[in-house]
């Protein structure tokens, strides 16, 4: 049965990346294939700090794959850089989408390469287990789609994104591990936490209105930074606190079914011992994600003269609070899903 | 007081009231991460090869988690070897994926935030690129490695008569529970991230089309779902060469 899953999914895959290729048909704007590059000019220019760089203008020539001018050559001109720090550098071959004076790499095909991967080795390892979690990821995609729907239709974040949470929480460890009372517990869990972490952090921006964090990062915003901040921070941590709350409830109640007159005392203690194993690990994994987004915006920095101690006090705030906010969450919910599950397993027994 | 301030001292409260040792322990070694990252950022910029930094990063942080916030056994021997595995065959992956797909670089919504800077700055952004997705996969594959590693030594010391194909199959079912809410965890840190994207996204009348193309979504999803690979991929891994050592260790 999984052979033949397999060998499916492989020639379904096969599939749709010829269709993401050949999806040119698609856009509305001006698709064009690279068939020539010629350098045109070439200059160096210096940088405050005395790094020189050459910077290119390249002719590239190519032909156009959709819309009325299909077939047609077209040049251009661009510039190109070794550092690339807002350049590409493009490449006889490539496929690019052509909007007035600007052009953009196709990435389409490159993203659906990486998904296909992405779920033929999820499939491959997890089995059955593995698509019902990428469904999940996509369910859960679209609940997040609708909330942003309803924000720009006028709805306040912060209400959207605790309900939404809460509907995450339900549908996700649902769909994980059936309905029964150790998803339960997990989901009680999960809406305890989502509450307990809301009041908490808008306790903290009252106190402290959010001195300290530096928004240059997210500056690009229109809309106004307080509404979207605090639920921004709140949604990275439903992941990890549905993870703890599954987790936790059930350990305690695989302990409660090999034991079924185990006391509420000896139970606690065990949890205990759980809780501690996973706060080791779980902090790790969002340290990592986060703190490393702030790297080539130091790079640039450093690169331009700044010190090092300036710049990680000023500008390295956001992704420090993302990662303290996440990892408080996780810790948290250890506690809350320790309670909630003994008290609903143990429910009626004395 | 400032925000983070309050924050850090607020985990750190947390932490303790967990367990005190273990609460320190931990504590100390995120300490020992930020100051190890912050070096390798530093190397990076001052103009050393950064895959090549990076991947001693990954690797000298990996070395802390396992053999200092965990001990030195065969547990977490198997898991560093895993994860050594790991990154050698994803470097190639990342490179590949990163040099074609071209998401080096800042995208459009980053231009406020940079343009004081000059950049003319002399490192290929390329690399740099390569050195995020290796930095920020090494966590998340850590964790599912020693999640599959100390339940399979578990497993073992229940029941020694197992044999290498029984072992090496519990390891694997092991893993997918570990999948799946490993996935989960990843995908909502990568949530609240997009959600400052998609409303600009939106409020420049971005299309579907527009969306997938444009740089900084490109990276990021790719970002994503290498973690995730990363942590599929030391699946099978993990309990391979976990079940071998344990075997080899009942013959000695």
């Amino acid at each position: 049965m999984k052979k033949i899953i397999i060998v499916m999914l492989f020639f379904v895959s096969i599939f749709f990346l010829f269709f993401v290729y050949n999806n040119d048909f698609l856009y509305s704007k001006e698709i064009m294939k690279i068939k020539n590059i010629k350098v045109m000019n070439e200059e160096t220019l210096e940088n405050t700090v005395g790094l020189k760089e050459k910077h290119y203008t390249k002719k590239i020539t190519g032909i156009i794959t959709n819309g009325k001018n299909k077939n047609k050559k077209k040049s251009l001109l661009y510039e190109e850089t070794y550092s690339s720090v807002i350049t590409d550098k493009y490449r006889v071959g490539d496929k690019v989408i052509l909007s007035g004076n600007d052009i953009e790499l196709k990435r389409d095909f490159y993203v659906a390469l990486l998904i296909v991967i992405f779920v033929n080795s999820i499939y491959i390892v997890g089995s059955f287990k593995g698509l019902l979690s990428i469904i999940s990821v996509v369910l859960n995609l679209i609940i997040f789609y609708i909330g942003l729907y309803l924000y720009f239709k006028g709805i306040n974040l912060l209400f959207i994104t605790v309900i939404e949470m809460i509907a995450f929480g339900i549908l996700s460890l649902s769909l994980a591990s059936g309905i029964n009372k150790k998803t339960l517990s997990a989901i009680i869990s999960v809406i305890i936490s989502t509450f307990v972490m809301m009041i908490l952090l808008l306790t903290v921006v009252k106190i402290t209105n959010y001195k300290g964090i530096n928004f240059n990062e997210i500056s690009f915003l229109t809309v106004p930074l307080e509404d979207v901040i605090l639920p921004e921070l709140l949604i990275g941590t439903v992941g990890a606190i549905m993870d703890v709350a599954i987790t936790m409830s059930s350990s305690i109640s695989e302990l409660v079914d090999k034991d079924k007159n185990i006391s509420v005392k000896k139970l606690n203690k065990s949890s205990k011992e759980i809780g501690k194993d996973i706060m080791s690990t779980m902090s790790n994994v969002l340290f990592f994600t986060y703190l490393c987004a702030g790297l080539p915006i130091f790079v640039l920095a450093i690169r331009n003269g700044f010190s090092i101690y300036n710049y990680i006090s000023t500008n390295f705030t956001l992704e420090l609070s993302r990662f303290l906010i996440g990892s408080i969450g996780i810790i948290m919910t250890i506690p809350i899903s320790t309670f909630v599950s003994i008290k609903l397993m143990k429910r009626g027994v004395k | 007081m400032k925000t983070n301030t309050i924050l850090i001292l607020l985990l750190f409260l947390l932490m303790i009231y967990i367990d005190k040792k273990r609460g320190i322990k931990l504590f100390l070694s995120l300490v020992f991460n930020f100051l190890i990252l912050m070096m390798i950022f530093y190397l990076i910029a001052l103009g050393l090869n950064p895959i090549i930094c990076s991947l001693l990063g990954c690797f000298i942080v990996s070395y802390i988690i396992l053999f200092y916030v965990n001990e030195k056994n065969i547990k977490t021997r198997a898991s560093l070897k895993s994860i050594v595995i790991v990154l050698i065959i994803l470097l190639f992956l990342i490179f590949f994926m990163t040099y074609i797909s071209r998401i080096a670089g800042f995208g459009y919504e980053s231009y406020e935030e940079i343009n004081m800077f000059s950049y003319d700055v002399k490192i290929d952004y390329t690399d740099i690129a390569v050195s995020m997705i290796l930095i920020s996969l090494i966590g998340a594959t850590v964790d599912s490695s020693i999640a599959i590693s100390s339940a399979l030594y578990e497993v073992y010391e229940n029941n020694k008569d197992l044999s290498k194909s029984e072992l090496f199959k519990s390891g694997m079912n092991i893993g997918k529970d570990i999948l799946c809410t490993t996935t989960n965890t990843l995908m909502f840190a990568f949530l609240g991230d997009f959600m400052t994207l998609l409303i600009w996204f939106y409020k420049c009348d971005y299309s579907f089309l527009d969306i997938v193309n444009e740089k900084t979504f490109a990276a990021e999803l790719i970002r994503i779902l290498f973690s995730a690979i990363g942590c599929i991929l030391v699946i099978p891994i993990t309990a391979y060469i976990t079940t071998n050592a344990l075997i080899k260790n009942k013959k000695n």
